[in-house]
């Protein structure tokens, strides 16, 4: 691999590990005298259990123990923290009482020699419930009075007044993640300690929380998570199935691996809830907002309070002097809800910009152009300037890459090969924060450096960016530095969330490097037979991994390696800790990425077919490290918006509560024939307000507005409005 | 009644034997090497190449034929190994990724997917690899629109596709 300064597109430094099958994710972990657990799932959705028998199972060849609430032995809750910190959405340890609140929940375990065997014992586990009906309902109603979440001006008044308004409402489906990974646990008892191999997007977070639900010392439990087949936000809290597997692997004293399957993933480890959001906009003739209302609901599980929070980026996307914002929860019979891709700001961004693109026809004014007569100076929500904010940019580009000045606005009016043409347009945005983090850079004498962090790389591309980010600040080419992350033994570092880890981790790194170069100088000035011995540490500078006098260049200095050598030290090593800016009352700006979504559709009413065909997207993301990893995420969050506008949904079996479309063919997710062209392009407006490369994230910020984009292109196409996703063939055909 | 008064205490396991029992025999042969192997009749290729064999490159995404993660080859042609049973198997060449190309000596598909950056997780990636290497050899058009259907068995949730119709489009190029 050649040396890869930042800003250059390099293939990722773990792809040979990747495309070759030698990547160690959870599952493939083994150890001798390994033991399966498959767990038994409720039938039913609300009820309770009447009786658990095990006998056959508890008998049946190679079953080493069947676990239930009578025998699991004690687990924990783990108390409330603020914030994210020892956080788990789920908050019922795994059989703790004998009520059914959803359908799938985990009663009983079957543990086995085989896999075979433990699907044989669990599928034997005879359970009778006192069923109850289950409420799936997708209609919400809040649960009490909603939570005011914002306000400004007189918005009541000013929506009555207003001379074009628009009052809709919108819903978003229950969405799952669906990683291909299946989540999973593989549990490593030794008598004394825990090694937890487990599918986290977040290795620090799960310790805490399993240590507190195991009932042992934080030191005694360690997680391991290398590799990540991707988790889009379902695997960053801990799920009940990995206290089931560390139970028995406690209890049997051998390891244990439990997979969740795919089934499973649609009951048992989260979803994206569903919302439905009233949206009112009141506007003048000139198009100017006057109002801006949006009440967001959605629906939760019946023990945990999961909030989507739909109006996150609605108080700063357009200026308005009169804006309120509620939200409100509605219990359902369903597992509980977490964060999926872009929580928040997915669906909200769906119906704020659905209801723009409404308010930009009533209006007669084309709908980039009313964005721009809506742009604000400053974050009226927050009062506060954007440290860096370019839509304007985006969406002025976007028409351009796009060809949005060819559009005619009738609808049903373009053409291309007898294809009818849809285009649409809508605005995204993501927040732009950092987590606390810690980072160890070790600069060795053969010339290499490792850094070392206990966050993970989620496919999103860590070990690559943090390479290029150390190579950046030392002059140590790219493939001379190894990367170490995905284990909790390592300086703790940010869970994998919110689009974070690159804005996270930089200021850490630059501080570890500045003190493990400054331990080299040390030992410079220090040790005998350097060129630098006896001088001051401050008469020394350090260039591209070399030592040299201030007052010379690095042509006469030596490489850091001989100096480490000369010191006969292995290496110096540097700790970098940074702080949060995440949940910090104390801002001086307003930090926000954003972006611009443009969607082709074709529509053939003949034969009922609809294709996204082409989307481009600007992104203003600060700085971006890594272009190749970069675009990448753009592209694969338009594929997944793809998904969201047309295919996702995960549909309740009213009489049980099931999630009866619980298969990767039945929850259709975009495949490679459904992916339209995809153009990104991205802005280079470093955010130095953020950290020192002026590096934000682009995990999640394409999945925003995308559904908007392409519902306003199939309006577009058809003239019917869609505001209850997914798009249905059936609603374009009424 | 308390619920509790009915559940039973599980049994401690007749035997610890039991593993081997009702098992088949089957002589595979994977990646070139023949392998005996005493096997439960239920265990899938699959569970048999990542659990009993320890090939864990080839994937579990969904155990039922409807993502492609554990796409393998049987006598030259892509399957999916969560489909099929192990003992079905007798004689058949079994190629995994593994067998495919190792890092030093990729497969022109694997080196691609290394240059285009087609994954992101790489948990499809085994999968798709081994899609693409069988597709070389099937009567596929010459277009992405091709390319993309006969690669649509192969879900990539983060969504990597347009890179991975590139590299394989690049191997194609140079045949
Ligand atoms: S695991 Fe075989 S197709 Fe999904
Ligand atoms: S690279 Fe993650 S599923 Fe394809």
């Amino acid at each position: 691999m050649t040396v890869s300064p930042a800003g250059s597109s390099v293939p990722r430094i773990e792809g040979p590990l990747k495309v070759s099958g030698i990547a160690t994710y959870t599952s493939d972990f083994n150890f001798p005298g390994l033991l399966y657990a498959v767990p038994v799932c409720a039938t039913i959705g609300s009820g309770t259990i009447a009786g658990l028998d095990t006998s056959v199972a508890g008998s049946m060849p190679g079953v080493q123990a069947v676990y239930h609430r009578a025998n699991i032995g004690r687990i924990y809750r783990s108390a409330p923290d603020e914030g994210l910190g020892t956080h788990l959405d789920e908050r019922r340890p795994p059989f703790e009482d004998d009520v059914i609140r959803y359908y799938g929940q985990y009663v009983a375990a079957a543990v086995a020699d085989t896999y075979e065997q433990a699907i044989a014992a669990a599928n034997a586990v005879k359970v009778t419930y006192d069923a109850k009906e289950p409420d799936v309902r997708d209609q919400l109603e809040p649960e009490g009075q909603p939570n005011l979440d914002g306000e400004r001006g007189d918005p009541d008044a000013a929506f009555d007044s207003a001379p074009v308004k628009i009052d809709q409402t919108y819903s978003t489906p229950v969405e799952t993640h669906n990683p291909i990974e299946l989540h999973a646990s593989v549990a490593v008892w030794d008598g004394q300690d825990f090694t937890l191999y487990e599918t986290t997007q977040g290795v620090v977070n799960h310790r805490d929380v399993a240590a507190e639900m195991l009932g042992v010392p934080k030191e005694r439990v360690r997680v391991i998570s290398r590799f990540l087949g991707s988790g889009f936000g379902g695997k960053l809290f801990p799920w009940p199935h990995s206290f089931i597997a560390a139970a028995a692997a406690r209890d049997l004293n051998r390891p244990v691996k439990l997979v969740v399957s795919r089934d499973m993933m649609f009951q048992n480890v989260g979803h994206r809830p569903r919302t439905q959001q009233r949206i009112r906009l009141g506007a003048g003739s000139d198009g100017k907002l006057v109002a801006l209302m949006h009440d967001s609901l959605n629906h939760t599980s019946i023990l945990d309070d999961y909030q989507e929070n739909c109006s996150e980026a609605t108080p700063y996307s357009y200026s308005t002097p009169n804006f309120r914002a509620t939200s409100g929860l509605a219990r359902r019979n369903v597992g509980t809800p977490t964060s999926m891709r872009g929580p928040g700001a997915v669906p909200g961004l769906y119906a704020l910009e659905s209801a723009m693109d409404e308010l930009a026809i009533a209006l007669g004014i084309d709908p980039v152009e009313l964005r721009l007569r809506n742009e604000p100076n400053k974050d009226e929500g927050l009062d506060l300037p954007f440290s860096s904010r370019h839509l304007v940019e985006c969406l002025a580009v976007g028409a351009k890459r796009f060809g949005w000045s060819g559009r005619d606005p009738r609808v049903g009016s373009m053409r291309k090969n007898g294809l009818i043409l849809g285009w649409g347009v809508a605005g995204c945005s993501w927040i732009a924060e950092r987590f606390a983090a810690q980072v160890a850079v070790d600069l060795r004498d053969d010339g290499s450096a490792r850094v070392a962090t206990a966050t993970q790389d989620i496919g999103t591309g860590t070990y690559t960016v943090l390479a290029n980010v150390v190579s950046e600040k030392t002059g140590i080419p790219a493939n001379k530095i190894e990367v170490v992350l995905g284990d909790t033994n390592l300086p703790p570092g940010p869970i994998s969330g919110g689009s974070m880890v690159t804005a996270s981790v930089i200021p850490a790194v630059s501080q570890a490097i500045e003190s493990a170069q400054q331990r080299i100088l040390m030992a410079a000035i220090e040790t005998e037979g350097t060129p630098f011995y006896g001088l001051e540490a401050d008469a020394l500078a350090f260039s591209g991994g070399i030592v040299h006098r201030k007052n010379e260049g690095p042509e006469r200095g030596m490489a850091f390696e001989k100096i480490l050598a000369k010191a006969k030290a292995r290496s110096t090593s540097g700790l970098g800790k940074a702080e949060a800016t995440f949940g910090s009352e104390d801002r001086k700006f307003s930090q926000h990425s954003f972006g611009a979504q443009f969607a082709e559709v074709t529509w053939q009413p003949e034969i009922a077919r609809l294709r996204v065909s082409r989307v481009v997207t600007v992104i203003d993301a600060g700085r971006i490290i890594n272009p190749k990893p970069a675009r990448n995420q753009i592209e694969g969050s338009v594929v997944m918006g793809v998904g969201m506008a047309l295919l996702e949904a995960t549909e309740y079996d009213a009489r049980f509560g099931a999630p009866i479309n619980n298969n990767l063919a039945d929850y259709m997710v975009a495949t490679n024939a459904d992916a339209p062209q995809i153009e990104v392009t991205f802005l280079d407006y470093p955010d130095r307000v953020l950290n020192d490369m002026g590096a934000r994230g682009v995990g999640e910020i394409g999945l925003a507005g995308i559904a908007a984009a392409i519902t306003a292109a199939v309006y577009h196409a058809t003239g019917v409005r869609v505001r209850n996703l997914p798009v249905r063939l059936e609603e374009l055909l009424a | 009644m308390r619920p509790t008064e009915v559940f039973a205490p599980a049994e401690p396991p007749a035997d610890g034997q039991s593993a081997r029992k009702n098992q088949l025999a089957v002589t595979l042969r994977v990646n070139g090497e023949s392998v005996a192997l005493q096997i439960d009749p239920r265990t899938t290729l699959l569970d048999c190449l990542r659990e009993t064999m320890r090939l864990t490159g080839t994937k579990k995404g969904c155990d039922h034929g409807q993502c492609g993660a554990c796409t393998v080859h049987v006598n030259g042609r892509r399957v999916n190994s969560c489909l099929t049973f192990a003992v079905m198997h007798q004689g058949d060449d079994i190629t995994t990724i593994e067998g495919l190309g190792r890092p030093g000596s990729l497969h022109p598909v694997q080196a691609a997917f290394l240059e285009h950056d087609a994954y992101q997780c790489g948990y499809c990636t085994p999968g798709q690899i081994m899609s693409a290497a069988a597709l070389l050899e099937e009567p596929c058009g010459a277009t992405d629109a091709d390319v993309k259907e006969a690669m649509s068995g192969n879900i990539c949730r983060c969504g990597a596709y347009p890179n991975i119709v590139s590299a394989i489009q690049d191997v194609r190029s140079e045949r």
